[in-house]
């Protein structure tokens, strides 16, 4: 492999990690919410409100329902609203936003779902009112699994990615398309499998040491 | 806006305890107990007037509580027990509203639940604190950070809110734990610092919703203590939802027996302990059995008898006796054995010492002969304990049960 294959190969890197942590944080800036929402909105939760939930999850379902690659293709004309083109890695954040929101949302939701149901009522006793309990009790004590979630949001990000360089993504999906498969390199095309790899153990380790670390439950 | 609000409270507060004067004059005076003594307090600090609780399922209508009438005087320790599914948690819910009561009112220091906006329930959840049978701890936070969190909820500044958490911490006897987390403390301390985050507030109020359901007898009897303690040191009245008699006994003054979701009984510990009249009453006191062994042992009896193997003891006549001012120092059942020179079989003995007194009650089958009986009734009276007879009203509620 040449210097310039191998400088294009980090750049793959960088534009791989630039999408993947600016989608999933844009993301969880949407998801987060919404998740909250489901979860204190359905019938078990803290202030049930069946018609919000309803709404809420039947636009989640729709928009989980619909397969990654035909997304790209549908949203490009929001990508062109936003970013001025469809292509590249800064056009690919749009659709990977859109689509791990939803995604999001419905795993803050099981997480927050997770937490004693006592421990709600306690906070309830000694007169919390419905942010307090939210930002309090079903945050706090979800952290453990609200970060696992977000290890697992990561690494699927990762992968919507590398998928968005069929249409031009940028990144190493791209890189492993154009190489690759376009042109039988068979060498790059392994070299980008092998880092995407790294790239996913990595974000789990991280994660999975960040969880261990906030969790209190164990002694 | 602050200080007006302030203001305008103490009015209320003044304006309510003199229309309480008022009105009390119109109306017979009841015997009252009251614990601490504090005079000025003549209105019950709660009172729940016809209160009923429907829940809907799907299977329909569960009426969880029907018509419940309650009082209860500020300083007292309260005690509410029934079997599982009779309705008591749910009732204890009602007195903070984290149920709302289908019907009637619940009134706690003289303002209506009901009446209240959810900002103004919130503001006076802060002065009833509550424990629970699972504690209900904050897991992710260390002790410390837990009694501080019904403070900072209420806006405490942190600062106070650490110096009131350390105190609590001093009176429940847990300073040295208070950078460990939940996981790391046994259940009974894990009820120690809920009990302090109950405190936290300086509630006036204490709910305890089966506080010591999941703890093994010791420990049951030091978290009792310290509620006791709590009591007599800070007049907070404490109301304790419990199956078990033996922590009514213990650290009760009234007590009321739910059944059914409603309450079949009501008053003072002793009165009940000496006399109970319920059916319900009797299945917890005279038996003393959980429940469902209970049913579990009349069923038994039942086909016993249909089998025509008869227990003996059956035919005797059975008394019960209740300790409560004899020196522990006396043996008087054995002397009473030695007078008579008649043997007594004893069915059931649940006693102890409580500082030189002897406290408790005993279940007596005593000997065939009817003179005897009633001499033997009469030595026990001699003696300043509570004697019931007690051979037909359990027939008579067996007699109920078929």
């Amino acid at each position: 492999m040449d210097s310039q294959t191998i400088l294009m190969i980090a750049e793959g890197i960088r534009d791989s990690l630039y999408m993947t942590i600016v989608s999933t944080l844009v993301g969880y800036l949407i998801g987060l919410p919404w998740g909250i929402v489901l979860a204190v909105c359905d019938r078990e939760g803290i202030k049930p409100n069946a018609a919000v939930y309803r709404v809420l999850d039947v636009i989640t379902n729709i928009m989980r329902s619909i397969p990654f690659l035909i997304l790209l293709i549908l949203v490009i004309p929001i990508t062109r609203a936003i970013v001025g083109k469809s292509y590249g890695s800064t056009a690919t954040i749009v659709p990977l936003v859109i689509s791990a929101a939803p995604f999001i949302a419905r795993m803050v939701e099981s997480s927050l779902k997770e937490v004693d149901h006592g421990v709600i009522e306690a906070a309830e006793s000694m007169g919390a009112g419905t942010m307090q309990i939210i930002w309090h009790v079903l945050l706090t004590e979800a952290r453990v699994s609200l970060i696992s979630g977000a290890t697992i949001t990561t690494a699927t990000v990762l992968g919507y990615s590398a998928m968005a360089g069929v249409i031009g993504g940028g990144g190493l999906g791209d890189i492993a398309i154009r190489y690759g498969y376009y042109r039988y390199q068979a060498n790059i095309l392994w070299t980008t499998v092998v880092l995407l790899i790294l790239l996913v153990q990595i974000f789990q380790a991280a994660g999975t040491w960040i969880s261990a670390k906030a969790d209190k439950r164990r002694v | 806006m602050y200080n007006v609000g302030q203001v305008h409270r103490k009015m209320y507060l003044l304006f309510l305890c003199v229309n309480g004067r008022a009105v009390r004059k119109n109306q017979p005076r009841r015997k009252r107990h009251t614990g601490t003594g504090r005079g000025k307090e003549h209105m019950p600090i709660i009172e729940v007037k016809n209160l009923s609780k429907t829940f809907e399922t799907k299977e329909g209508k569960v009426e969880a509580l029907k018509d419940i009438n309650l009082a209860v005087e500020q300083g007292d320790i309260f005690g509410i027990i029934g079997m599982s599914g009779a309705g008591k948690s749910t009732l204890v819910r009602c007195l903070n509203y984290l149920e709302v009561p289908t019907q009637g009112t619940v009134t706690v220091e003289g303002q209506e639940l009901g009446n209240l906006s959810g900002k103004e329930l919130r503001d006076l959840r802060s002065s009833i604190g509550m424990i629970f049978q699972s504690f209900n701890l904050l897991m992710q936070r260390n002790v410390l950070d837990n009694v501080c969190f019904p403070l900072q909820i209420h806006g405490i500044q942190k600062a106070d809110a650490v110096k009131r958490a350390r105190e609590l911490l001093v009176t429940v006897g847990l300073s040295n734990k208070e950078k460990a987390y939940p996981a790391q403390l046994s259940g009974g301390q894990r009820q120690r610092v809920a009990i302090a985050r109950a405190l936290a507030c300086n509630p006036k109020i204490l709910l305890c919703d089966e506080a010591t359901s999941a703890l093994d007898p010791q420990t049951t009897q030091s978290i009792l203590d310290l509620l006791r303690k709590i009591n007599k040191e800070t007049g907070i009245t404490i109301i304790i939802i419990t199956h078990q008699m033996s922590v009514v006994r213990e650290i009760c003054r009234h007590v009321a027996i739910v059944e059914n979701g409603r309450i079949v009984e009501e008053g003072l510990v002793e009165d009940i302990f000496t006399h109970p009249k319920s059916r319900a009453a009797r299945q917890l006191i005279i038996e003393g059995k959980d429940p469902d062994e209970w049913e579990k042992e009349q069923e038994e009896i039942k086909q016993e008898r249909a089998a025509g193997v008869i227990p003996i003891l059956h035919e005797n006549r059975r008394i019960r006796i209740v300790f409560s001012s004899n020196s522990s120092f006396e043996p008087v059942v054995a002397n009473m054995i030695l007078k008579f020179g008649e043997p007594v079989n004893i069915l059931r003995a649940d006693t102890k010492d409580v500082n030189g007194t002897a406290r408790g009650e005993m279940i007596l089958g005593l000997p065939g002969d009817a003179s005897i009986q009633e001499k033997m009734i009469g030595y026990l009276e001699e003696r300043g304990l509570a004697v019931e007879d007690i051979t037909d009203s359990l027939s008579s509620y067996e007699k109920e049960e078929q």
